[in-house]
């Protein structure tokens, strides 16, 4: 199992506070891998950071051989490490097959002076795009809704439009924030399946942040905890189940997170 | 990407046809020689309207349009009287000069959003007169005056645009100039929109986090559109100091500025011919109010005020109804 | 330093408006240096012109601006506010009420610039070394009572509390029980009171003419800036370093002309660059 993306001692404060503190693990290619945390565990953070979208205090995040982390947001998209957001965070005047075809961006082949103009590479990529995007809505079962306004969507699909423009960027790692969160438990088990065969039939590393326990248990290869922002536990479901401290945490804490 | 509907075609062809052939055969037959000057000003103020909308497409409130065109307005000045460019070639300069200031000024500036944004272009129009009157190139308060009309053009030969200080009726060539230049303006600012460019803005406008997430380099594109945006607050700027032939720092001031924001308000900020007939209505609105002496300021506000309350998103609004607002 | 305290007291509390009407309503208010020349041509009217008693004139230029801030909200922003989703729209509602106000005073007052005899006569002079007429001190004094006056009313009072809460979270202010609409109208009166006070302690000394709104709505976004938006702190601090910079850059530098809003324009730029939620601000976005 060779690591795909290392978490090396990362550490994040703000002020005084300490959000995350001395964070290490290993991503393996293709395999998803939840974090999972009471709230303010510090999570979010260290999603954050693994994108870029906010610095480290200290330690660094390797991707292939190379520091992600402390860069600029758009370079660590450009590498192939997309993080999606939760539902609010979308483009809410376009339509679905709009917002996918914009996320697809990376993958022009024309400048942006090309478009302008009107060149042959531009038009070409438009319609390669164009294909993509309806491709893309069709694997993730969407295609019925493509034509609609994103801020008149339902929360389960605002969250499957969040996944479609993160996977419309050709990501090698996909990062979900709280994929499963306000979902009913069929939607809940259709995401799950809908991630398992991004994992399966596109060849994409996940990582997903998530309070959903039943979910993450049924969905992860692997699951690393967090709390008070230490990693307290790595390891396969069956493990975490059965780890003194994550019981401890969990039960430590607000009780409905456990949920099982 | 290129093929037009018919009916754009049409509409296309109407609106040449208005600006080419019907104005000026009904200014020769009302005689109402003045409409020229007019509709070259609106046509003007309609190009660094056009800036001013292309800022707020990427989600920036810019009240700052004043300055660059003070800006353009002054390189054109200078070049032209003090080291005798032509002024077709001072014109872009002065474009390239504003956008070069925008870039600058930009870099720190464009991190700041929302009303944050507004307050600090709105501060630099005011900064921008303030330089002019204590800079010693741009002569203070005293400005920069008889800027000769602008020279002829010739390729081997062939002129191609005459002398215009040569010609019977400057007036007339300076309107097919400024609509000319009006039309590209627009023309670009459409291909712009409607090309991958113009998507990325959108989606910057609308939310900059998932922007930057699914790859898109927004401290470049927001420099990028704001020097745009600011060329062509220096070319319309540029050439009105040609028509006037003079600048004072008081040529652009921050009521200008704003008119420029409102201009691009009144027409609608989802269409991208909206600041163009905003242009046109608050021009003509303010030149129609002109009878009412004493009472045109407040009669022209009160309007202002009751459209806002009514039309919050601006005339054409009204032709496309709510569901046409990108 | 004796002129920056000055300036600085009277720009701390125009930003102090601004910086009210903006936290609460989140509506950057064009109209405020207009307000402020209204407030100095009723004190003129008042006191200038039909000889009534100072304070008196002062306490009209409150009631009228309180008056007249207050219809607008009522009738002007909170429709808009409710009616759209952008908050450009309020912005231009500003702009128009700016315009309109110019009008007003135009038709009102005309356009001759007005001052008042002095209120009180003499010089101070301490040695030579500090040398200020007794007007000058007597209004920056009233100025910086009115401050504490008005900090204290927004710590202890109901109203100040009602403010506060509206300002930090509307939504929540609510569920609280405060009457939202009521406390913003309160609050936008109150900002324009202020500016209307500013005015009427300003006409004694500088005078006021209808061209000074435009340029004074400016220097009180600057304010704002520095301070960072919505913060009552924020507003004074902001005041007070512009009122500063100004006048030691009027103080040193007027032989260059113009260059001293030049510099303080250069610096706020350098310092927003560093700083995008000035001093006090919170961090956003």
């Amino acid at each position: 199992m060779s690591a795909l993306l290392q978490v090396k001692n990362v550490t994040k404060r703000y002020g005084g506070l300490t959000a995350n503190n001395d964070i290490s693990f290993d991503v393996a290619e293709n395999e998803i891998l939840s974090v999972i945390g009471p709230n303010g565990a510090g999570k979010s953070t260290l999603f954050k950071m693994i994108t870029s979208f906010t610095p480290t205090s200290s330690g660094e995040v390797i991707y292939r051989g190379e520091r992600i982390s402390n860069l600029k947001p758009h370079i660590v998209a450009r590498k192939g490490v997309v993080r999606t957001f939760q539902e609010t965070t979308i483009f809410k005047s376009m339509t679905v097959r709009e917002s996918v075809v914009v996320a697809q961006h990376l993958r022009a082949k024309a400048s942006l002076a090309g478009y302008f103009w009107g060149s042959k590479t531009a038009r070409d990529d438009v319609t390669t795009f164009e294909k993509y995007a309806d491709e893309l809505l069709e694997f993730l079962g969407m295609s019925p809704i493509s034509g609609e306004q994103a801020s008149n969507l339902p929360q389960g699909s605002l969250r499957a439009l969040g996944i479609a423009i993160g996977l419309a960027t050709d990501p090698k790692v996909l990062l979900l924030d709280e994929p499963f969160a306000g979902m009913n438990h069929d939607e809940t088990m259709n995401m799950v399946n809908l991630v398992r065969s991004v994992r399966n039939e596109r060849g994409v590393t996940v990582m997903l942040v998530e309070h959903d326990m039943p979910a993450v248990m049924k969905i992860s290869d692997r699951i690393v905890v967090l709390n008070f922002g230490e990693k307290i536990a790595e390891g396969t479901p069956s493990e975490i189940q059965n780890n003194e401290k994550v019981i401890e945490a969990y039960l430590g804490s607000v009780d409905d997170e456990i949920g099982m | 990407m290129l093929n037009f509907s018919k009916t754009q075609i049409m509409g296309v062809v109407a609106f040449l046809a208005i600006f080419f052939v019907g104005v000026p055969v009904l200014i020769a037959a009302t005689g109402r020689w003045d409409f020229y000057f007019t509709l070259t000003s609106v046509a003007l103020l309609a190009i660094a309207s056009a800036g001013v909308w292309l800022t707020f497409y990427i989600g920036r409130i810019n009240i700052g349009q004043g300055a660059f065109a003070l800006v353009g307005a002054y390189v054109s000045a200078i070049l032209v009287v003090k080291t005798g460019w032509s002024f077709w070639l001072s014109l872009p300069a002065a474009g390239l000069f504003a956008a070069l200031v925008a870039v600058l000024i930009g870099l720190p500036i464009l991190r700041l959003r929302g009303v944050y944004f507004a307050m600090i272009t709105l501060v630099l129009t005011q900064v921008a007169t303030l330089t002019a009157l204590a800079l010693p190139i741009t002569n203070g308060a005293k400005g920069i005056t008889s800027i000769p009309l602008p020279g002829a053009i010739s390729i081997f030969s062939m002129p191609l645009v005459p002398d215009f200080s040569t010609l019977e009726n400057a007036r007339m060539a300076f309107y097919f100039t400024a609509i000319i230049l009006m039309i590209i303006t627009y023309a670009a600012l459409y291909r712009l929109v409607n090309s991958r460019l113009g998507h990325l803005c959108r989606s910057m406008q609308q939310n900059e986090e998932l922007a930057s997430s699914i790859g898109v380099n927004i401290t470049y594109i927001r420099i990028l559109i704001f020097a745009i945006s600011s060329f062509f607050g220096g070319i319309g700027g540029a050439m009105f100091g040609s028509i006037s032939q003079s600048v004072y720092p008081a040529t652009f001031v921050v009521k200008d500025s704003v008119d420029f924001m409102l201009n691009c308000f009144l027409g609608g900020l989802g269409y991208v011919f909206g600041p163009m007939l905003g242009t046109l209505a608050l021009y003509f609105g303010w030149d129609l109010l002109f009878e009412f002496g004493k009472y045109q300021m407040l009669i022209y506000a009160t309007l202002l005020i009751i459209i806002i309350r009514f039309l919050p998103n601006g005339l054409l609004s009204i032709r496309l109804g709510k569901g046409g607002v990108k | 330093m004796a002129n920056g305290v000055y300036l600085g007291s009277q720009y701390a509390m125009i930003a102090l408006g601004l910086t009210l009407i903006f936290a609460l309503m989140n509506v950057l208010n064009f109209a405020h240096g207009q307000m402020y020349v209204i407030g100095g041509f009723v004190t003129y009217t008042f006191y200038g012109q039909w000889g009534v008693p100072f304070v008196l004139a002062l306490f009209m230029s409150c009631i009228t601006l309180a008056i007249v801030g207050a219809l607008i909200e009522r009738y002007l922003f909170a429709p808009v506010i409710k009616g759209s989703a952008r908050e450009e729209s309020t912005m231009l509602l500003a702009a128009g009420i700016a315009f309109l106000l110019d009008a007003l005073i135009l038709l009102i007052f005309g356009e001759k610039q007005r001052g008042v005899p002095k209120i009180v006569d003499g010089v101070f002079n301490w040695d030579f070394r500090l040398i200020m007429p007794y007007d000058r001190i007597l209004i920056c004094i009233l100025a910086i009572l009115s401050i504490v006056a008005f900090i204290a009313l927004m710590q202890y009072s109901k109203t100040g509390r009602a403010l506060r809460a509206l300002a930090q979270d509307r939504t929540a202010a609510q569920l609280m029980g405060v009457n939202v609409d009521r406390y913003s109208m309160i609050g936008f009166a109150l900002g324009a009171m202020l500016a209307g006070l500013v005015g009427g302690l300003l006409v004694t000394i500088t005078g006021i003419n209808l061209g000074m709104g435009g340029p004074t709505s400016i220097k009180a976004f600057m304010m704002v800036m520095i301070g960072g938006a919505g913060v009552i702190s924020g507003a004074i601090w902001g005041g007070f370093i512009l009122g500063f910079m100004e006048a030691f850059g009027l103080a040193y530098l007027s032989q260059y002309g113009d260059i001293t809003y030049l510099l303080i324009f250069v610096s706020l730029m350098i310092f927003l660059a560093i700083r995008p939620q000035g001093l006090m601000g919170k961090p956003w976005g």
